[in-house]
C-alpha cells in the first residue's frame, strides 16, 4: 500500500512545491508594484504632471527614461502609473466578483428556473466577442476612470459566476444544508451560513485571476484612447507614445518598452498568485 | 474561463511592443506591408519613358509619391478628400488662375483676368496654344461649357464655388464674360483658381455624372500630367505632358502609391521606397526625417487654425474683461514651442495669419498673466475662499474644456492651456470626447440658430475659412445669416457694422482698411482666442527632386511643383 501510494504522494509535493514557489514569485512581483503605487511621491523623482524638461529628450542624468511629447517625466509618469493601473484592476475585479458570487450563487442555489436563466445569460457574456464590445462601450460611455472600471467589471463577471456556481451546486445537495433546510431554514439563511463561506475561498481565488485581466484591459482600452487620456495610467503612456509617433522613433526604448514590461509584471504578478491559489483550494474531483 | 481573455490580449501587448521593435529598425521596414505594393509598380526608370520628352537630360526622371488612402479615378467627380485628392486633381487639369508661391491667384489658362468697378463682372481672355492631351485646342467654349456643366450637374465644391453666377457668356472678341449676382472680391481665390477646366468634346456626353461609372478615358485635361495607368486603392501612374502649354514638365513621371496610414508612407520613404510622401508630417517626425540623408524637408505656413473657444453669450464669458484675461493669460509661444515643436506660427488675436498680404502688423499677440490677473481682480473675480480658484456671482470659475479625442495634439494643448489658465484663477478640467460629441455641443446640427452646450472648448478651423480673408465676417458678426460660423455667440455693435460693411466693399483698398479695423476689434473684444497656425511640413529625397515650391496656405502638392522654375507663375 505505502509503496504504491508514495510516488504518487511525491509528485503531487512536487507540483504544489511549485506552485508555491511562483505564487511566492508573483506575490513579490505584486507587493513590488503595490509599494511603487503607494510610494509614488516619494520615489518618483518629479512630479508626473508638471513639465520639467524639453519634450522629448533621450534618457539623461536627470530624466532615467527621458521625457514625453510635453516635456514631462517619463520615469514618474511610470511610477505614478501603477496607482491607476492597480486601482482600475483591483475595483474592476472587485465589481466582477460582486456580479459574479451573487449570479453564481443564485444560478447554483436555484438551478431549476433562475438558474438555467441565469447560465444563458453567463453563456452569452461568455460569446460576446470581447474587446469589440469593450471598445463600443467605453465609446458610448465617455471617458473617464470609473466608466473604465464599470466596463471592465460588467464584462469579466462571467468566468466567475461559472466557477462559483458549480461549488454552489455541490454544495446545496450536502447533508447539512438539506437538514437546515428540511428543519424550515430560510434560503437567506442557508446561503449566509453554510454557502458563502464555503466558496469565500474559491472567490478569492477567481479575484486575483480577475485583477490580472482587468490590469490588462485597462492598458488596452487606454493605449487605444478610450480610457481617461489625461489619467496617467501605462496604457495612456502608451497611447501618447503611439499618438506622438514614438513607436517609429528610437524613443521606443524608454517610452514603449517600460510600460509594457510593467503592465506584464503586473498581469504576471497576479496571474501567478491565482495559479498557486488555485492549486490549493480548487476543489479536486 | 479566464484564460480566454487573458491570452490574446497578453498577445496584443507582446505585439505591441514587437511593432514598436520592427518599426524602428530600418532593416526591418524593407519588409513591412506596403513594401509589396510599392515593388509592384516602382519601375526600373526608363523602361515605359517615351523618348527625348525634354531637351537634353539623360535620365527621365520618375517621381514616386506616397499617399494615405485611395482617391477612387481622380477626376472632378470622382476624387475623394480635399488634399491631396484635389490637387491630384489638378495635376491633370488647368484652372483660369493658378496660386503662386505666396498663395495669390495669377492668371493662368486665362491670360487676363479683369473684374469691374463693383466686382459684379469678371472678364477673361483664354490663352492661345493650350491643347488638351488629347491634341485638340482648348478654347473659350470650352471653359464656358465648364462653368455651365458644374452649375448643372452639382459635385459639391465646384458648385459651391459658382454660387452666385447669374451668367456665363462669350463675347464677340473671344473673351468668357461672367456675371455675379453680388459683388465677390475673392471670386478669383474661390472658383477662378479652384475649378477644372474640362474638354467640352468629351463630357458632353456625360449627361448624369452622378450616375456615370467611370474609368481613366474620361480623364482628359490640359494639365501637366496624364494619368496612365490606375490600380484601384494601389498606385496612379501620371505620365508628362509635353505639349503642355507653359513648358514641359521638369519631371517625366510621377507615381502616386497608396498606403494604408502615415506610418507605412515614413517607413517607405525612410527606407527610399518613396521620393515624397503627399501628406502633411507630424512635428516630431521633422527632426529625426531631416537627419537622415538624403531626404529634406519643406516647411512653410499653412491656414489652418488651432483656437479656444467659450460662449460668449453667458455669465462669464459675457464680460469682456474676463475675455481679455483668458487671452492674456495664455502663453501662445509655449503652445507652439512645446505641442508643435516650433512647426507652428504664433496666433494672431485678430485672426488673419501673420504671412497673408492683408494681415494687420499692429495686433500682435501678449502674453501677461499679472495683467490677466490685474484684469479679473478689478472686475470683480475675487477669490474669497482661498482655494485658488475666483468665483462670480457666487459660483466657482470652474468649467469643462470640451476637446475631441480623435486629435492628440489639440488634446495636448487643452492640456496647456487649463494648466495656464489656472495661474489666474480660472479652473478648467479638460473633457476628451468623441468627434460627434464636440461637434454637437460647439456646433449643434452645423447651424449657429441651435445654440451651443459648451463653456469652453478647443476647436480649430480648416484652411479654407483662413485663406479667403473676407470670411473673417462670418466668425465674428452677430447676425446669424452673415456671421454662421459665429460659435461662440460673440456679438459687438462695431465688428458688426465694419464685417457687415467688408462683405461689400469693391474697392481693394478700402477693403484692406476695413479688414484692419477689424483685425483691431477682434484684438480688443476677444471673440475666440487663436492659438496657433500649424506649420505644413512635408518630406521629400532631394538626390531624386528637390525643386518643391512650397505654396503658401496650401503646400508642395501642386503642378507647380513639378514645372520648370520659368514656367511656375
Amino acid at each position: 500500500m505505502t509503496a504504491v501510494e508514495s510516488p504518487k504522494k511525491r509528485g503531487r509535493g512536487k507540483s504544489a512545491k511549485l506552485a508555491d514557489r511562483l505564487g511566492w514569485t508573483g506575490g513579490v512581483m505584486v507587493a513590488a508594484l503595490v509599494f511603487m503605487a503607494v510610494a509614488a511621491p516619494w520615489i518618483a523623482p518629479y512630479d508626473p504632471t508638471e513639465r520639467v524638461g524639453r519634450p522629448f529628450s533621450a534618457p539623461s542624468a536627470e530624466h532615467l527614461l527621458g521625457t514625453n511629447d510635453v516635456g514631462q517625466d517619463l520615469l514618474s509618469e511610470l511610477i505614478y502609473g501603477a496607482r491607476v493601473s492597480l486601482t482600475v484592476g483591483i475595483v474592476a475585479a472587485v465589481v466582477a466578483l460582486i456580479l459574479g458570487t451573487t449570479v453564481g450563487i443564485l444560478a447554483g442555489y436555484y438551478p431549476k428556473r433562475l438558474g438555467s436563466f441565469l447560465m444563458r445569460t453567463v453563456d452569452v457574456v461568455l460569446i460576446l466577442p470581447f474587446l469589440p464590445l469593450l471598445i463600443v462601450l467605453a465609446a458610448y460611455l465617455g471617458r473617464s476612470l470609473i466608466n473604465t472600471i464599470i466596463v471592465i467589471g460588467v464584462l469579466i463577471w462571467a468566468g466567475p459566476a461559472r466557477v462559483i456556481r458549480s461549488q454552489v451546486l455541490s454544495l446545496r445537495s450536502r447533508e447539512y444544508v438539506l437538514a437546515s433546510r428540511t428543519m424550515g431554514a430560510p434560503d437567506r439563511w442557508a446561503i449566509v451560513r453554510h454557502v458563502l463561506p464555503r466558496t469565500a475561498l474559491l472567490a478569492t481565488g477567481t479575484f486575483v485571476r480577475a485583477v490580472s485581466t482587468a490590469i490588462l484591459l485597462e492598458a488596452a482600452l487606454s493605449f487605444l484612447g478610450l480610457g481617461d487620456p489625461i489619467q496617467k495610467s501605462w496604457g495612456s503612456i502608451l497611447f501618447w507614445a503611439q499618438a506622438r509617433g514614438a513607436f517609429l522613433t528610437p524613443a521606443w526604448k524608454w517610452w514603449v518598452l517600460p510600460p509594457g514590461l510593467m503592465i506584464m509584471i503586473a498581469s504576471l504578478g497576479f496571474a501567478l498568485i491565482a495559479f498557486a491559489m488555485e492549486e490549493r483550494i480548487n476543489p479536486r474531483l | 474561463m479566464t484564460k480566454r481573455w487573458t491570452l490574446p490580449i497578453l498577445l496584443v501587448v507582446i505585439a505591441m511592443i514587437a511593432t514598436a521593435c520592427g518599426d524602428s529598425d530600418e532593416s526591418t521596414t524593407t519588409t513591412a506591408a506596403p513594401s509589396g505594393t510599392a515593388t509592384t509598380v516602382s519601375l526600373a526608370p526608363g523602361e515605359t519613358q517615351p523618348p527625348a520628352t525634354t531637351a537634353a537630360p539623360a535620365e527621365p526622371i520618375t517621381v514616386r509619391a506616397a499617399i494615405t488612402g485611395g482617391e477612387d479615378t481622380i477626376n472632378p467627380y470622382t476624387y475623394i478628400s480635399g488634399f491631396p485628392g484635389w490637387n491630384l486633381l489638378m495635376m491633370q487639369y488647368d484652372s483660369l488662375m493658378q496660386l503662386d508661391a505666396d498663395g495669390i491667384p495669377q492668371p493662368w489658362l486665362a491670360d487676363s483676368v479683369t473684374a469691374n468697378e463693383d466686382l459684379t463682372q469678371y472678364t477673361m481672355t483664354i490663352v492661345d496654344g493650350a491643347t488638351w492631351h488629347d491634341g485638340m485646342p482648348l478654347t473659350v467654349n470650352d471653359v464656358k461649357f465648364t462653368f455651365d456643366y458644374f452649375i448643372e450637374n452639382a459635385t459639391g465644391r465646384f458648385s459651391r464655388d459658382l454660387r452666385g453666377v447669374e451668367s456665363v457668356e462669350v463675347s464677340a472678341d473671344g473673351a468668357l464674360v461672367v456675371d455675379l449676382a453680388a459683388p465677390n472680391p475673392a471670386f478669383d481665390l474661390v472658383a477662378l483658381a479652384d475649378i477644372p477646366i474640362l474638354p467640352q468634346h468629351v463630357w458632353e456626353g456625360i449627361a448624369t455624372p452622378g450616375e456615370q461609372t467611370f474609368d481613366i478615358s474620361t480623364n482628359v485635361g490640359s494639365g501637366p500630367f496624364m494619368l496612365t495607368d490606375f490600380q484601384e486603392d494601389q498606385s496612379y501612374r501620371f505620365k508628362a505632358n509635353p505639349d503642355y502649354f507653359r513648358g514641359t514638365p521638369a519631371i517625366d513621371e510621377l507615381v502616386v502609391i497608396v498606403f494604408a496610414d502615415d506610418s507605412g508612407a515614413l517607413a517607405a520613404i525612410r527606407s527610399g521606397e518613396v521620393d515624397v510622401i503627399f501628406e502633411r508630417v507630424s512635428p516630431e517626425q521633422i527632426e529625426l526625417l531631416d537627419a537622415q540623408d538624403p531626404l529634406d524637408i519643406s516647411q512653410g505656413p499653412e491656414f489652418t487654425t488651432q483656437m479656444i473657444n467659450f460662449d460668449a453669450s453667458k455669465a462669464p464669458f459675457d464680460d469682456l474683461a474676463v475675455r481679455q484675461a483668458i487671452e492674456l493669460a495664455v502663453d501662445k509661444q509655449d503652445i507652439v514651442d512645446t505641442v508643435f515643436l516650433g512647426a507652428a506660427t504664433v496666433g494672431s488675436p485678430g485672426w488673419v495669419h501673420p504671412d497673408k498680404p492683408a494681415y494687420n502688423p499692429e495686433v500682435v499677440p501678449v502674453f501677461d498673466p499679472a495683467a490677466a490677473n490685474a484684469l479679473l481682480d478689478d472686475a470683480g473675480y475675487a477669490d474669497s475662499d482661498g482655494d485658488g480658484i475666483r468665483e462670480f456671482d457666487g459660483q466657482p470659475m470652474q468649467f469643462e474644456m470640451l476637446t475631441n479625442s480623435s486629435d492628440s495634439l489639440r488634446l495636448r494643448i487643452a492640456e496647456l492651456v487649463s494648466e495656464m489658465l489656472a495661474d489666474v484663477g480660472i479652473g478648467v478640467t479638460v473633457a476628451s470626447v468623441e468627434t460627434a460629441t464636440w461637434e454637437e455641443a460647439v456646433w449643434p446640427g452645423f447651424d449657429i440658430s441651435n445654440g451651443r452646450n459648451y463653456d469652453i472648448a478647443a476647436w480649430g478651423w480648416s484652411a479654407p475659412v483662413q485663406a479667403n480673408t473676407i470670411r473673417i465676417a462670418e466668425l465674428v458678426n452677430g447676425d446669424p445669416g452673415v456671421g454662421f460660423l459665429n460659435l461662440t455667440g460673440f456679438a459687438n455693435d462695431d465688428v458688426d457694422r465694419v464685417s457687415a460693411a467688408l462683405l461689400t466693399e469693391a474697392d481693394p483698398a478700402a477693403s484692406q482698411a476695413l479688414i484692419d479695423e477689424l483685425q483691431v476689434l477682434i484684438a480688443e473684444n476677444v471673440p475666440f482666442v487663436l492659438l496657433a497656425y500649424p506649420d505644413g511640413a512635408y518630406v521629400y529625397n532631394s538626390d531624386v527632386y528637390a525643386d518643391w515650391e512650397f505654396i503658401a496656405g496650401q503646400g508642395i502638392v501642386s503642378k507647380v511643383s513639378l514645372l520648370a522654375p520659368g514656367d511656375r507663375p
